[in-house]
């Protein structure tokens, strides 16, 4: 007797349980026919922009329902869902280390047989190839926008003091030390948040590096003793004319700082200047390409896909989730993402360049761009702190520490990797 | 009567069975998986290999791995000495002869029941703007730089958020603790004439010493375990000088692609949180009974 | 001992009423910067302190719209409420069933053990295979979540019960045996309303660990389009620009409810978390 009133209550208890799941589950909307695809961006800024264009796409598209999501920790709740084999349609993700990752997983769908990869520009199809740890068959996203990254620099004082664009290091470094004369500092840079050193760092090492220095390193053919050199020393020198203690700032408060004139630049992307303009509206920001060399010719712009969308491996409807990529990509619609977000269309053709990076123009025009270098690096050796620590690191021999640490480090956490790539090389070589 | 005891026992069994089948897949079986996942190279996704002891060995060779239990080791250590300092005297004022008595424990308390996530947040502008702004105002030179800045004492400023956090739950055990002391005892010791100082280590700390046994241990495991407060104010740093382990489990085995490493990591974690409680339960119950 | 009435120590008073600056102070900051504007926003201590230029509430509508606050804090409270409500039946009665079954039997001293162990493992260990399984078992979702927080709370509540069941006398018990009720009547009509302390108790703890936990719900229920109040802050934490005004009037409007809760129930809160270090 007093058994069975106890299953009873345990019934109870599953029954709530089990109420509570079916609850949980009626968010999911029901299916009337259209084909639904899900697109997942990793950029929540951007909310505003997508909801715009899904909005429009769904207005002309009968059959097909398009959803786009941009939560927070996107990177976090992408990976979970990943780890779930609870995959989106699309994702929208940058063209960074995790690009490489996923792809490396065999998470994504050859899509070279979309017409619109034809219209992208070259030099972003071979920032994603690079991409690629070893290289692939095929192509695996569709670089959307760009942005830039160098000097941001304020319009108005500029032109108020006369100031020139400097466009070698020693005229960068006499600019600087005009700036301070006039008791004005030159430079913000808000390293409290670590990933802001690697603002500088990028900038600097498209200059003074080659563009595939990791998988140079991969391989074997270099280390980073012999390529970094330059680039830790000069990145020290801008530490002379920035804030005092650098490392009590970040990167808000350095965008706050910088909106509010209290410093002349800010080496910082392109992506900074929604944040900056949030503090001063009205402000006249322009910027140049980093004068990382002695020499102009030798100097090179900063740009990297901030966006980029790729199909997943596993989707069904692979029509649907192609006419969403040709919707996307019509000029149209990339204006609308453009003129929210600003930055640079991946697509060849008449695109506005913002204002902002009016001073960049001719390296955009020529193509004279690279890579983000640390899109390479893996994200858990967080090269970031490391620059970090040695900026901080006032004894004399900093540079040989930081650079031996960063050769040993690479190796240890690109070990599975580097010995991927040389049995890949043997392969190659055995094939030959 | 016998047979009543069997009917007891198996509605015991019948309540036990579903509870342990509960907490066995959703505590222990994921560990197990935790355990396994640390013997291999997996991302998180894709594919893996198995890597034998790889993990375990690179662990006790890894500088930052190293450097995030020293800080964590540092950082609880501190930590629980101060917690427990302050809420005793806290609790001791709370408990005497005070105006506005319940008012102001209900105001110490409310920094328990605000998350600390946001906290840091709130804190992590105090240190940056308000207390440097201060420090010059006034002069102090240590005070002029942000604490969260500098290398060698960002950890100070993650301590003060997480003391400030931890004090409000140990006052309040302690002033219980205080209260089940009982009120003849002081005046029996009163009429000795003992003076204050001696009174509280003769008479009330012998009688609140469970108390402190239960606080050192709840303090430390929770300052051992100390992430909201890592990421709201120093994400790690300034140069990694203040990477938790749980931090660097997350940010590393999560967002990072070292989920197999990381897992090692978290193995050992927790071999030495259990064996750290157990060594203060053990400690702390022995000179219970000698006083 | 009456005519020694004792008189209030106002020196020791004040000084405790000027601490409870290091309280009010961090909430006074997030107040003020709830009400201003980015613009207003400046890097020196008169600014930072200084009233915002207007008490305008736009702010927090606009943190409402873009966290959907009414869903996230009906999210927070589902979840909170179905938590407590679980864990104040599932957990006393195995903690009830421990504790009783402990003082006779050597096997539910190990189950004691293994429970109570518990305590000490690090989420971080938990996380991943736990998302693999909560969503293989169709559990990516609230009720997933609760589930989760029945599991991780059951150690510190079974340590509690099983304490507090200590003052219980057995005796009435074992009375209501001899009377012929089952050991399930016997735990509902006697010994659960006895634990009533407790239960507040457990209630008080548990409802203060869920409603400001973030991490559980962001890798269990992301991407479901449900949020809880926690997750829905994380909206204004975005690398590349935090909207520090929005933020802090998000976290203020989640700080009320809670907050509500504890100014209503501060004597019983204080009270049961007193409880549960002294039975416990």
């Amino acid at each position: 007797m007093a058994k069975r009133k106890i299953s009873g209550r345990l019934a109870l208890c599953a029954g709530m349980l089990i109420g509570m799941s079916g609850l949980a589950g009626c968010g999911q909307s029901a299916s009337d026919g259209k084909v639904e695809v899900e697109l997942v961006s990793y950029k929540p800024e951007a909310v505003a922009a997508f909801e715009k264009i899904a909005e429009r796409f769904n207005e002309t598209h009968d059959d097909i329902r398009l959803t786009i999501d941009s939560p927070n920790e996107a990177m976090t709740i992408l990976k979970t869902r990943f780890i779930r084999e609870d995959y989106p349609d699309i994702v929208g993700i940058g063209g960074d280390i995790n690009y490489s990752n996923f792809l490396d997983a065999d998470l994504f769908m050859d899509i070279s047989d979309l017409e619109e990869i034809t219209m992208v520009k070259q030099s972003y199809l071979d920032m994603d190839k690079e991409l690629e740890f070893i290289p692939q068959e095929g192509v695996y996203a569709l670089p959307y926008a760009a942005n830039a990254a160098g000097i941001l620099y304020n319009k108005d004082m500029f032109e108020e003091h006369g100031w020139t664009i400097p466009a070698t290091w020693d005229e960068f470094i006499a600019l600087c030390e005009t700036i301070e004369a006039e008791g004005i500092q030159p430079l913000y840079l808000g390293y409290k948040d670590t990933w802001t050193c690697l603002a500088p760092w990028n900038a600097l090492a498209v200059g003074l590096s080659d563009s595939d220095t990791c998988n140079q390193v991969n391989m074997g053919y270099t280390t980073f003793t012999e390529a970094y050199g330059e680039i830790a020393r000069k990145i020290r020198v801008l530490l002379d004319y920035a804030e005092p203690n650098p490392y009590a700032y970040g990167y808000n408060d350095a965008c706050t700082a910088f909106a509010r004139g209290q410093s002349a630049m800010y080496p910082i992307g392109s992506y900074a200047i929604p944040q900056i303009k949030s503090v001063n509206p009205t402000m006249n920001i322009d910027s140049f390409t980093f004068p990382a060399n002695e020499t102009e010719e030798r100097n090179v712009l900063n740009s990297g896909i901030d966006l980029q969308f790729s199909v997943m491996k596993n989707c069904e409807n692979k029509e649907a989730v192609y006419e969403v990529l040709r919707f996307l990509y019509e000029d149209e619609t990339i204006q609308i993402y453009l003129d929210d977000q600003g930055g640079i269309a991946c697509k060849e053709g008449d695109f506005a360049i913002p204002a902002e990076l009016e001073g960049m123009r001719a390296y955009i025009e020529n193509d004279r761009m690279a890579d983000y270098q640390d899109h390479h690096y893996p994200s858990e050796m967080s090269v970031d702190a490391m620059i970090q620590t040695f900026l901080l690191d006032s004894s004399e021999n900093s540079v040989d520490t930081f650079l031996t640490r960063f050769d040993t480090d690479w190796k240890r956490y690109n070990r599975d990797l580097i010995r991927k790539v040389q049995e890949y090389q043997k392969e190659m070589g055995d094939a030959q | 009567m016998k047979k009543k005891m069997t009917n007891r026992d198996k509605t015991f069994w019948a309540v036990m069975i579903p509870v342990l089948v509960l907490f066995f897949t959703f505590n222990t079986l994921p560990m197990i998986k935790g355990v396994v996942y640390s013997f291999t190279n997996y991302r998180g996704y894709g594919s893996y290999d198995y890597v034998g002891l790889r993990n375990y060995i690179d662990l006790f060779t890894d500088a930052r791995v190293g450097k995030s239990y020293l800080f964590t080791f540092k950082y609880a250590l501190a930590g629980t000495v101060l917690v427990n300092v302050i809420s005793l005297v806290m609790a001791l004022g709370l408990n005497s002869r005070i105006r506005f008595k319940s008012a102001l424990r209900g105001i110490y308390f409310v920094p328990n029941i605000l998350g600390g996530l946001v906290i840091g947040y709130i804190f992590s502008f105090i240190f940056t703007y308000i207390l440097p702004a201060a420090g010059s105002a006034l002069h102090i030179g240590f005070l002029q730089n942000s604490i969260l800045a500098s290398e060698r004492y960002a950890w100070v400023g993650v301590l003060i958020v997480g003391v400030w956090q931890a004090v409000a739950m140990n006052t309040i055990i302690y002033i219980s603790g205080l209260q089940t002391v009982p009120q003849d005892v002081y005046e029996a010791s009163m009429l000795d004439g003992a003076g204050k100082w001696k009174e509280f280590w003769q008479v009330t700390f012998p009688l609140v010493m469970p108390f402190v046994t239960i606080n050192l241990v709840l303090s430390t495991k929770n300052l051992l375990m100390v992430f909201d407060q890592i990421v709201s104010l120093t994400k790690g740093g300034p140069a990694q000088s203040t990477e938790s382990i749980s931090y660097l489990i997350y940010k590393n085995g999560m967002d990072g692609g070292q989920f197999g490493f990381q897992s090692a990591n978290a193995v050992i974690f927790f071999l030495v949180i259990v064996a750290i409680s157990i060594f203060q339960m053990t400690v702390m119950n022995k000179k219970e009974e000698q006083l | 001992m009456i005519e020694r009435k004792q008189k209030t120590n106002w020196v020791l008073t004040i000084v405790l009423i000027l601490g409870t600056v290091t309280v009010f102070f961090p909430l006074y900051m997030a107040l003020i910067i709830a009400f201003k504007q980015p613009s207003e926003m400046t890097n020196d201590v008169a600014g930072a302190l200084s009233f915002p230029e207007k008490w305008s509430l736009d702010n927090f509508r606009q943190a409402m719209e873009v966290t959907d606050f009414w869903h996230s804090l009906g999210n927070s409270l589902l979840i909170t409420l179905a938590t407590i409500a679980l864990a104040i039946v599932i957990h006393s009665i195995a903690g009830y069933v421990i504790g009783r079954g402990m003082a006779k039997k050597k096997s539910f001293r190990i189950i004691y053990l293994y429970i109570v162990s518990g305590m000490f493992v690090p989420f971080s260990i938990l996380m991943m295979p736990l998302v693999k399984q909560t969503a293989q078992m169709g559990l990516g979702n609230r009720a997933g979540v609760i589930l989760l927080y029945l599991v991780f709370y059951m150690p510190m509540n079974v340590l509690l019960y099983t304490g507090y069941l200590k003052n219980i006398p057995m005796a009435l018990e074992e009375a209501a045996d001899i009377d012929g009720a089952s050991t399930w009547k016997t735990y509902w009509n006697i010994v659960f309303p006895m634990m009533t302390p407790m239960h507040a108790t457990v209630a008080i703890l548990t409802a203060l660990g869920t409603w400001n936990d973030v991490m559980t719900p962001l890798v269990i229920m992301s991407g479901t389009g449900q949020n809880t109040l926690p997750l829905a802050q994380l909206n204004f934490q975005t690398q590349f620009g935090t909207n520090y005004n929005l933020a802090f009037a998000s976290y203020i409007l989640a700080l009320i409810p809670i907050l509500l809760f504890y100014i209503i129930c501060q004597k019983q809160i204080l009270n049961g978390v007193a409880n549960g270090a002294v039975k416990g």
